[in-house]
C-alpha cells in the first residue's frame, strides 16, 4: 500500500481541495474564446441541408458584399493547395470542406471570414450553394444492400462497407453455443449520442508572416499529436507550429480529432495574414462534431443448467456515418470492444464486427470511456441478465458463480487481453451490502403483489483503460507513451509539465500530489503546466482514462529520478555513503540516526550551490512512460427505480456505486469524477439520442431535443470502494473517470427490465423515455 | 422530416364560387403568406417562390407547382409542389389535395390533406415546430381565403412579403413556448 503523508506534504490519498476551481467558480478562466488578439477577424462555417446531395455551384457574390467581408474559402480553393481531405485517425480521409458531393446534413461547405463575429455568420447566410438531392443512406443494416446508393465515390472499393474484424475462436464458440444446454441472446442498439461538452469546439490561429510560426489555441484534448498531425498534413515545418490548449470546459472524446473548422481557420489564417477564431455554436457542435457509439449489437450466450457460462458470441454492425473518423488509436478497428467478455470466465468466446458508412456526421469518439468498451460493457451486462432470466436465477448469484475468480489474475481472456488484477466478489459484496439487497427484493416482491412496479438493476462492469502500451497503440505511428517533466527551483518548489491536457479532470491537484508523494515536496510548492506544446514534453493527450495510468507513470517515475540524484546529493551533504541513507517523505537520514537528515529542500539549494564534485548542476528529470499493460478498473452498482404506471416514467430511486480504481491519488476527486460520470449514464439511459429522419436530417442536434441532466433529474449517488492496485503501475493505480460512464447504463436498464420482467419485458433499447415505457405497460395491460 | 397536415374549415360562399377561387393558382396564391407565382408554364404547371423566416434564418423557397388532379365533378384538386432555398439553405416537396363539399346552409366544406417532406434547418427544429408553423400560416391563408372570396378582385394586403411570415414564426414560437411552459394553446 502507499505509505501516508502528512496532511503538509499532501501525497497521494488526501482529498486536497482543487487548485483550478478558485478561477473556475470565479469565471477567471481563460478558455479559447477568451483568446483576443490585435486585428483578430472571425470565421462561420456554411453547412449543407442535405445529408447527400451533389454539389453544383457555389456563389460568393452576395455574401462578400457584407460590410466587413474578408474572404470564402471552398472546397475549390482548398483543393487547389492539396487541402480538401484530410485523413482521420482511422486509416480513413475525410473531406475538410465539400468537394464533388455532401454526405451529410451540417456538413462543411464553405468557411467565411469577416472582421466581426456576426457579419461572418451573415456571410453564411448570403453564400448561394446549388444542390442535387441523392438518395440518402441513413438505416446502417441498409448499407450493404444491393441498392444502396455507394457514398464514398473516392474510395477504390463502390461499396459502403469500411471493415470486418473479427477476434476469437468462431468454430469452437459456434460449438458451444449450439450445444446449450441454456442459450440467451439479446439484441441491443447502444444509440448514437454526443458528449455535449458545455464548451463547444473552437479555435483561434494566428499566422504570424514575418516569424513564420503559426500559434493555434485549440480545444484539442491532445496538443501535441494535433501539432505533429497539422505539420504532417498541412507541411508547416513543426518547429513553426504552437499549438496551446488553454482552459477545456470538458472534452469527453469530443476534443480529439481535428475538424474542418480547424484547418479553415488556418488556411484562412495563412491567407490573410491576421489571427482568425473560430467557435462553433451548440447545435453545430452537437450535429457534426464526432458522436458517440452507434452500436448495432446482438449478443449470444451459452450456459450450463447450473449458471456456468460457456460461450459468448457477438456480432456488431457499427454505424460510421460518413467518414471512419473513430478517434481511437489502438490497432483494433472496433477499439477494445472485446473487452465484451466482461467481468465473467468464459472458456470460450468470438466477437465479430462490421463498420458501415451512412449518411450522416462522422466520428465514433470514445464518450468517456476507452474506445468501445461502453457498448461492451453495456451488452455483456445486459445479455447476463436475460441469462439470469433464462435459467430463473437471481442476476447477483449469477454473476457471484461467474467471476473471473481473485486468484486467476493476471488473467488471460478467450479475446486476447491479459486482466491485470481484480477482485470482483468484493465490490460486488460492499455493493449488496450498501444497497441492502435481500431486503430490496422481499420489497420488490411485496410491491408486485400490490401490482407496483419496482426494479432493481445490478451491473458488475470491468473495465480496460489507459491506452497503452505503444505496441498495441499509436496515433500516426507514435506510441502511445506519455511524459513529465520536473524542475526543482532553489528554493525546494517545483514546476511539473506534462503531455497530456485536463479538461477538468483535475490535473493541476492530482499530479502535484503524486509528486508530493514521491519527493516529500507539498503538493501546494508544486505547480502543473500542460497544453503548451512550446513548453511541455512531448505526449499524446487525455481521454481513455490514459492520464493517471499513463502519464500518472511518468509523473511518479520522473520523480523518481529525481530521488536518486537527490540520494546522492544529501549523501555528499551528510559525509555518508547513499547505502546509510533512508527515505522518508521530505528528507533522507541516515540509517539509525534520524536527526543527522536533509530534507528535500535543503537538498534542492544545494543542487545549485554545493554539489558533489563532478556532478551536473540542478535537479530536474523527464520521463517517458510506455505501460507495460493496460489497466482494468472495475465496480459494481446497483440501481433501484420505481415506476408510474400512469405515465411510464422511470424514477431512479437509489444508486449504489461501489468502483475499484486502484490506489486513489485524490479520494474528493475520484467521488466528483464518479458523480459526473454517472449522471451522464443516466442522461444516456434515460434522456439522450441522435437519430436522423428518412431525409438525413438531424433530430437531436439541439439542446430542446438532446436533453442534459439538471440537478432535477438526478438522484442522489451513494458510492463506496474496494482498493485493487495494479501490480504493474508504478503508483498501482488504474483510473477512474470513465468507469461510471461505462458501469451505469446497463444499471439502469436492468433495473428497468427487473421492473417489468414479470411481464415478459426482456430489453428495452435506450434512451428508455417514459414514452417507450409506457407504450410497453399498455401492451401488457398495464394502468 | 415528412409531415402530415389535415386541416378544415367552413366558409359561407356556395361550392362552384369556391371552387372557382380554389382551382386557378393564380388567384389562390395570393392568399398563401409569403408566396407569389413567377411563371405560368402551362395550364397546369406554374413556377413560385415562397419566404418563410425562422427566427434569423430566412428560407427562400423557389420551386414549381403541379396540379395533378382537377376534377370538377368531384371538386377534388391534387397539387405537387417542389422547392429549393435559393440561397441552398434547404428543399421541400409537397402534395396538397384540397376537397369541397357542400353544405346544408348552402356553404362549403373545406378539406385540405398536405404531406409536407422538408429537408435543411426547419426540418431541424421538429415536427412540433412544423405544426405549429403550419398552424399558424393556415390561419392567415384561411383568412385571406375568405376575404377573397367575398371580395375577389382585393389584394390580400402584403401578400408576397416575408414580413408576414416573420410574424407568423414569431407567433409560432410563442405557442411553443407556452405549451413547454404548460399554459394554454388557444390557436
Amino acid at each position: 500500500m502507499i505509505q501516508q503523508t502528512s496532511p503538509e506534504i499532501g501525497g497521494m490519498g488526501h482529498p486536497v481541495k482543487r487548485k483550478e476551481d478558485a478561477r473556475f467558480i470565479q469565471g477567471k478562466g481563460n478558455y479559447v474564446d477568451d483568446v483576443h488578439l490585435p486585428g483578430m477577424v472571425f470565421g462561420h462555417v456554411v453547412r449543407s441541408p442535405y445529408g447527400h446531395a451533389r454539389l453544383k455551384s457555389i456563389n460568393i457574390e452576395n455574401a462578400m458584399k457584407i460590410p466587413g467581408a474578408l474572404a470564402v474559402i471552398t472546397g475549390a480553393d482548398l483543393a487547389a493547395a492539396g487541402l480538401a481531405w484530410m485523413p482521420t485517425l482511422f486509416h480513413d480521409k475525410q473531406m475538410v470542406l465539400a468537394t464533388g458531393k455532401v454526405l451529410f446534413q451540417a456538413q462543411e461547405v464553405a468557411f467565411c471570414v469577416a472582421t466581426e463575429q456576426y457579419a461572418a455568420a451573415d456571410m453564411a447566410e448570403l453564400v448561394e450553394v446549388e444542390y442535387d438531392e441523392l438518395p440518402v443512406l441513413v438505416d446502417p443494416h441498409k448499407a450493404l444492400d444491393a441498392d444502396a446508393p455507394i457514398l464514398r465515390e473516392d474510395r477504390e472499393e463502390k461499396s459502403n462497407h469500411i471493415f470486418h474484424w473479427e477476434v476469437g475462436d468462431r468454430h469452437e464458440t459456434q460449438n458451444a453455443i449450439q450445444s446449450g444446454p441454456v442459450t440467451a441472446k439479446v439484441d441491443a442498439v447502444f444509440q448514437r449520442c454526443h458528449p455535449a461538452p458545455l464548451e463547444t469546439c473552437g479555435c483561434v490561429a494566428d499566422f504570424n508572416p514575418v516569424t513564420g510560426k503559426l500559434t493555434i489555441w485549440l480545444t484539442s484534448q491532445a496538443p501535441h499529436a494535433h501539432r505533429t498531425l497539422f505539420a504532417l498534413v498541412g507541411g508547416i515545418p513543426e518547429q513553426n507550429i504552437r499549438v496551446i490548449s488553454p482552459d477545456i470546459g470538458g472534452g469527453f472524446g469530443n476534443k480529439v480529432p481535428i475538424y474542418p473548422g480547424y484547418v479553415c481557420a488556418v488556411v484562412a489564417s495563412l491567407k490573410l495574414g491576421r489571427p482568425v477564431k473560430w467557435i462553433e455554436t451548440r447545435s453545430e457542435n452537437l450535429q457534426s462534431t464526432g458522436f458517440a457509439r452507434d452500436y448495432h449489437m446482438t449478443a449470444e450466450i451459452a450456459a450450463e443448467r447450473d449458471g456456468t457460462v460457456k460461450a459468448l458470441r457477438v456480432k456488431t454492425l457499427a454505424d460510421h456515418g460518413a467518414f471512419n473518423a473513430a478517434a481511437q488509436p489502438s490497432k483494433f478497428p472496433a477499439g477494445l470492444f472485446s473487452i465484451c467478455t466482461g467481468s465473467y470466465d468464459f472458456p470460450k468466446a468470438f466477437c465479430e464486427v462490421d463498420g458501415v458508412y451512412t449518411n450522416k456526421a462522422p466520428g465514433g469518439i470514445a464518450y468517456r470511456c476507452s474506445f468501445r468498451v461502453t457498448e461492451a460493457a453495456y451488452l455483456i451486462e445486459r445479455a447476463m441478465d436475460v441469462l439470469a432470466y433464462e435459467l430463473k436465477m437471481d442476476p447477483v448469484a449469477l454473476r457471484l458463480k461467474n467471476f473471473i475468480p481473485t486468484d486467476k489474475f493476471p488473467y488471460q481472456c478467450p479475446l486476447g487481453w491479459t486482466y491485470d488484477s481484480g477482485d470482483y466478489p468484493a465490490a460486488m459484496n460492499l455493493a449488496l451490502k450498501m444497497a441492502g439487497y435481500e431486503e430490496l427484493r422481499k420489497e420488490q416482491a411485496e410491491k408486485r403483489e400490490k401490482g407496483e412496479l419496482m426494479g432493481i438493476g445490478i451491473s458488475s462492469f470491468t473495465e480496460i483503460v489507459g491506452a497503452g502500451p505503444g505496441h498495441t497503440f499509436d496515433i500516426v505511428g507514435i506510441r502511445m507513451f506519455d511524459s513529465c517533466e520536473i524542475r526543482i527551483h532553489p528554493t525546494g518548489k517545483a514546476i511539473a509539465r506534462l503531455g497530456t491536457k485536463s479538461q477538468g479532470q483535475g490535473h493541476e491537484t492530482t499530479f502535484p500530489q503524486i509528486i508530493a508523494q514521491e519527493l516529500g515536496i507539498p503538493q501546494q510548492d508544486i505547480v502543473l503546466e500542460e497544453g503548451d506544446t512550446d513548453t511541455a514534453p512531448y505526449g499524446l493527450g487525455t481521454y481513455a482514462s490514459r492520464s493517471t495510468p499513463v502519464a500518472g507513470g511518468a509523473t511518479a517515475m520522473a520523480a523518481r529520478k529525481i530521488r536518486d540524484k537527490a540520494r546522492k546529493i544529501a549523501a555528499h551533504l551528510l559525509e555518508a555513503s547513499e547505502e546509510d541513507l533512508d527515505w522518508e517523505p521530505g528528507k533522507f537520514f541516515v540509517k539509525g540516526a534520524p536527526s543527522k537528515a536533509k530534507t528535500i529542500q535543503e537538498i534542492a539549494f544545494a543542487a545549485y550551490t554545493n554539489l558533489p564534485e563532478g556532478m551536473e548542476a540542478g535537479l530536474e528529470a523527464v520521463h517517458y512512460y510506455d505501460p507495460r499493460n493496460l489497466t482494468f478498473p472495475f465496480g459494481t452498482y446497483i440501481c433501484v427505480v420505481d415506476i408510474d404506471k400512469g405515465t411510464g416514467e422511470v424514477k431512479v430511486r437509489r444508486f449504489i456505486a461501489v468502483d475499484d480504481c486502484g490506489n486513489i491519488i485524490n479520494p474528493m476527486i475520484v467521488e466528483g469524477q464518479i458523480h459526473g460520470g454517472l449522471t451522464e449514464g443516466l442522461a444516456i439511459a434515460f434522456m439522450q439520442l441522435i437519430s436522423y429522419d428518412e431525409s438525413g436530417n438531424v433530430q437531436g442536434g439541439n439542446f430542446m431535443d438532446y436533453l442534459v441532466p439538471t440537478a432535477v433529474e438526478t438522484p442522489h449517488w451513494e458510492t463506496g470502494k474496494t482498493c485493487t492496485p495494479s501490480p504493474h503501475h508504478p503508483i498501482g493505480a488504474k483510473g477512474v473517470g470513465e468507469s461510471p460512464n461505462v458501469g451505469s447504463p446497463a444499471a439502469f436498464v436492468n433495473a428497468v427490465v427487473d421492473a417489468l420482467s414479470h411481464l415478459g419485458v426482456r430489453h428495452i433499447d435506450m434512451p428508455v423515455t417514459p414514452w417507450k415505457v409506457w407504450q410497453i405497460l399498455q401492451q401488457n395491460g398495464v394502468s | 422530416m415528412a409531415v402530415r397536415i389535415e386541416k378544415t374549415f367552413e366558409v359561407s360562399e356556395p361550392i362552384d364560387k369556391v371552387w372557382a377561387l380554389l382551382s386557378d393558382p393564380r388567384k389562390v396564391v395570393s392568399c398563401v403568406p409569403g408566396a407569389k407565382l413567377t411563371e405560368t408554364v402551362d395550364d397546369r404547371t406554374f413556377k413560385g417562390a415562397i419566404s418563410v423566416k425562422v427566427g434569423p434564418s430566412l428560407t427562400e423557397f423557389k420551386g414549381e407547382v403541379k396540379i395533378v388532379r382537377l376534377d370538377e365533378q368531384a371538386h377534388i384538386l391534387e397539387l405537387d409542389g417542389k422547392g429549393q432555398d435559393v440561397r441552398g439553405k434547404g428543399g421541400a416537396s409537397m402534395k396538397m389535395t384540397g376537397t369541397l363539399q357542400s353544405l346544408e346552409t348552402g356553404g362549403t366544406h373545406v378539406v385540405a390533406v398536405t404531406e409536407v417532406n422538408v429537408v435543411g434547418i426547419l426540418a431541424q427544429f421538429g415536427g412540433r415546430m412544423m405544426s405549429d408553423v403550419s398552424d399558424v400560416i393556415f390561419k392567415q391563408f384561411t383568412e385571406r381565403f375568405q376575404q377573397k372570396l367575398k371580395n375577389p378582385e382585393a389584394e390580400p394586403q402584403a401578400a408576397a412579403e416575408p414580413v408576414n411570415a416573420v410574424s407568423v414564426v414569431g407567433s409560432a414560437l410563442g405557442h411553443t413556448i407556452r405549451r413547454a411552459l404548460g399554459g394554454s394553446n388557444e390557436s
